[in-house]
């Protein structure tokens, strides 16, 4: 989509010296007719972001770029010169600064995966951080050695992340808060004691994660109370702690989690006792999807294998120290912006400990095998059943279930054969109690290889985060084949 | 509704009036007027000379202890950046109230600036060592040891919650000037404070209540105070320790302090959960939680934080309802405390 050419009459060079703005000024002057466009277009929207309102004021890229070092000799000198459709294009080196992003429709491009590196130093607490401007792309680079997250986007409308490797994070590597329509794909986030990727409150979030890694983090996937058109696709999820677990909590706005769509992903081998973890990524060791008091998910034709629990699933999450109560079923589509309306929680009216049960979950036609305790499982607390929490189990590949023959107890179409089940039950305290391995050093978690490059990063035209997330035929997606050496 | 939004009452009152300092849940704003009379009482309540906190700054000047409306329910509502600090070291050190004097205040439990001491200054604070995750916060924060049968309790963390106070216009949010000093809480208090001020719950609850409950192991005990957001524009530090700040009422700073600052909330934590635990503070009764703040974070990344979080009413940070991964610093004891 190259809306208005980026050519070399188009690179308009901003940089701060004083040369080359007389340079550039000139440029402009001679070029004026060709760059007219672009610069009416940064005349009509302006360049400052409003807010966190609003959907972007424009659609297209500049046809301006900036590049570092040639132009400005920072990262965040680039950004901050940088007006909305530029395409900021990063040269090889190790940037040793964290970058914050107050302007919408930026494209902050590195034009070697492997070879532009941030590096915080365990210093610096976000590689990018994306502060409500909208429709902000980021591609093509490697943030490591942050205290916090590696890529970060909070309060805005459009998002994406391409070709971003993350290592050794404090907190995520791949990380959306408080944002909608998103897009993370051929992502590679490891090292992190939370989540590799996560995508928190949200709903509709109308977000993406595809043709992405996860490793070596507490959890390979965190989304808590997020969903609504939240589509995990085609990803692999190896080595972590637990691999994907989607989260309910009142600790922080929109809950419950509901509504993800989790098809077609490699989830293996998620029992990583070496790796960083907060508490919940110590409880939900050894699981490969584990939905964690979250609702109404699709979870289908993904390839899972060799956990020590359970390959997939579903258990309350329990809070005992909620802040606010479990919302009624007429609230579940209740958008997220709503919620922020809503008046407080008197404390005094909320009843912990609250269980967030696993509810009308959908779970069909994954390939699950090597679990520990079950392939699928299903675990309740307080008065909770299996039957009634409505989650459904059909045309799966696996050899054990708990309670004892799930699938047949829930199935998707028709009616459960009435089982016992109580028979082979999870039992979630026991499990929850019992030691686990203690926390690594986010700090000395594996480097990650070389990673695979975006196409053409230095001649891509800029690609504003306008047109995401991109559309998934999840229908045509088939359960992975089984990863070669596995 | 916010908290901001209910209704207030403003109480004029001569010196602790016990109904006053209840635990009221409603918001209401206490004015006390304590000159001269608190001083004798601080002189009589106190037990010895090393137990002195803010008592004598307290007892020489009026000070006006205004209820904050303050933040509860989920984090994701309003804008904030948080830290997360491990336990740095205690001591009898306060380098607000007892600039210089080691040992002249009751014991501390330190957090964020790792050298802090009887002997710190913002000089010499900025730029340090930091217990927290945000290295760039080496800001100080303590709070009186907790004891349990006599012993103290090595506190798991601390979280630094910054937030416009509710009500307030967070476009107009100023940074805290480096080298401001505030103390918040009583630590001489007879009757329990505000839980609006300091106050204890379980885990992230936020059934605040004026004295330690009985917590489930997953949910510990917390303490939470909650620092002034409007200052003077001129000084760092006063008499009292408290006369240069004070607190928003109904979105508004006073015109005697006309600044607008970030809404601190410090929240330790500590190992302590079921029953059988006989707790008090260093400074005395549980009652009595206050903490201090010195401010030494690198200016920059301080003024960064509140502009582009706070200002722009985005969430930069969040804290976990669960432990967090904080950083690995062991406990260690200064000053033979």
């Amino acid at each position: 989509m190259q809306r208005w050419g980026t050519n070399n009459a188009g690179r308009i060079d901003r940089a701060g010296h004083a040369a080359r703005l007389i340079v550039a000024v000139i440029a402009v002057t001679m070029v004026a007719a060709a760059c007219s466009q672009t610069d009416n277009n940064q005349t009509a929207t302006g360049t400052q972001n409003p807010g966190t309102t609003g959907v972007p004021a424009v659609a297209g890229p500049s046809g301006v770029t900036i590049r570092v070092p040639a132009d400005q000799p920072t990262v965040q000198a680039a950004v901050t010169a940088a007006k909305s459709g530029d395409l900021i294009l990063i040269s090889a080196g190790v940037y040793k600064e964290g970058v914050n992003v107050e302007t919408d429709n930026l494209t902050i491009r590195g034009v070697d995966r492997n070879k532009v590196i941030l590096d915080g130093e365990f210093t610096r607490e976000n590689g990018v951080r994306v502060l409500g401007a909208n429709g902000v792309a980021i591609e093509n680079m490697t943030a490591r050695n942050f205290t916090g997250n590696g890529f970060f986007w909070t309060g805005v409308t459009g998002y994406r992340g391409s070709y971003l490797t993350t290592s050794r994070t404090g907190n995520y590597g791949v990380y959306a808060f408080d944002s909608t329509k998103g897009q993370f794909d051929h992502d590679f986030a490891s090292g992190s004691p939370d989540a590799g990727f996560y995508i928190g409150e949200c709903y509709p979030c109308d977000a993406v994660i595809t043709d992405s890694v996860a490793e070596h983090n507490g959890l390979g996937y965190s989304g808590t109370n997020s969903g609504g058109n939240l589509l995990l696709v085609n990803n692999t999820f190896r080595f972590n702690r637990a691999g994907v677990v989607p989260n309910s909590g009142s600790y922080e706005l929109c809950y419950p989690e509901r509504e993800t769509t989790i098809v077609g992903n490699t989830v293996y081998s998620n029992n990583q006792g070496d790796t960083p973890a907060i508490d919940v990524a110590l409880l939900a060791m050894g699981n490969g999807i584990l939905v964690a008091g979250g609702r109404d998910n699709t979870i289908e034709r993904n390839l899972v294998f060799d956990h020590e629990r359970t390959g997939i699933g579903l258990v309350p999450y329990p809070e005992t120290d909620a802040v606010d109560n479990i919302p009624p079923e007429d609230a579940m589509k209740k958008p997220c912006a709503d919620t922020k309306k809503a008046p407080k929680v008197d404390p005094k009216t909320v009843k912990n400990p609250v269980y967030w049960p696993p509810k009308n979950n959908r779970v069909v036609g994954n390939v699950v095998r090597k679990s520990g305790l079950a392939d699928l499982g299903v675990g309740v607390l307080g008065d909770m059943t299996v039957p009634n929490l409505n989650n459904c189990f059909s045309d799966n590949t696996a050899t054990t279930t708990s309670p004892t023959d799930l699938q047949a107890m829930s199935p998707c179409d028709g009616k459960g054969n009435g089982a016992d089940p109580t028979v082979g039950a999870l039992d979630l305290v026991a499990l929850m109690a019992s030691p686990r391995p203690g926390k690594g050093d986010y700090k000395t978690q594996p480097e990650p290889g070389d990673q695979p490059n975006m196409p053409d990063a230095a001649g891509a035209p800029a690609r504003p985060a306008t047109d995401v997330p991109m559309k998934i035929d999840v229908a045509a997606i088939k359960v992975p084949a089984q990863p070669a050496g596995t | 509704m916010t908290a901001a939004d209910l209704p207030r009452e403003t109480l004029t009152v001569p010196h602790r009036p016990a109904r006053a300092r209840a635990p009221s849940r409603r918001p209401a704003a206490i004015v006390l007027i304590a000159a001269g009379v608190l001083g004798a009482l601080v002189t009589g309540c106190r037990t010895g000379g090393a137990d002195a906190d803010a008592g004598a700054a307290l007892g020489s000047t009026t000070t006006d202890v205004v209820v904050p409306a303050v933040h509860s329910g989920p984090q994701g509502d309003t804008a904030q950046f948080v830290v997360k600090c491990a336990f740095s070291h205690a001591g009898p050190d306060d380098p607000i109230v007892h600039p210089g004097h080691h040992g002249a205040s009751h014991r501390h439990d330190f957090f964020g600036n790792t050298g802090t001491d009887s002997e710190s200054t913002a000089a010499s604070l900025v730029g340090g060592e930091t217990s927290c995750t945000q290295r760039l916060d080496t800001a100080a924060y303590w709070a009186p040891s907790l004891i349990d049968h006599g012993e103290p309790v090595t506190p798991l963390g601390a979280i630094a919650y910054y937030r416009p106070a509710p009500g307030v216009d967070q476009t107009t949010l100023t940074p805290y000037p480096t080298g401001l000093k505030m103390v918040s809480g009583d630590p001489v208090a007879q009757e329990p404070q505000p839980v609006e001020i300091a106050g204890w719950a379980c885990g992230t609850s936020s059934d605040v209540q004026s004295s330690p409950p009985v917590c489930p192991a997953a949910a510990p005990l917390r303490v939470r105070i909650t620092f002034p957001d409007c200052w003077d524009g001129r000084n760092l530090d006063s008499a009292d320790h408290r006369a240069h700040v004070t607190r928003s009422q109904q979105g508004t700073c006073p015109s005697s302090h006309p600044v607008l600052l970030p809404q601190l909330t410090l929240v330790v934590r500590y190992p302590i959960s079921g029953d059988g635990h006989d707790l008090t503070l260093a400074s005395g009764a549980t009652i009595t939680a206050h903490a201090d703040f010195l401010n030494a974070w690198d200016e920059h990344e301080l003024t960064d934080q509140v502009t582009m979080c706070l200002r722009r009413g985005l969430v930069c940070s969040v804290a976990s309802n669960k432990a967090e991964d904080e950083p690995q610093d062991s406990p260690t004891s200064r000053a033979g405390s």
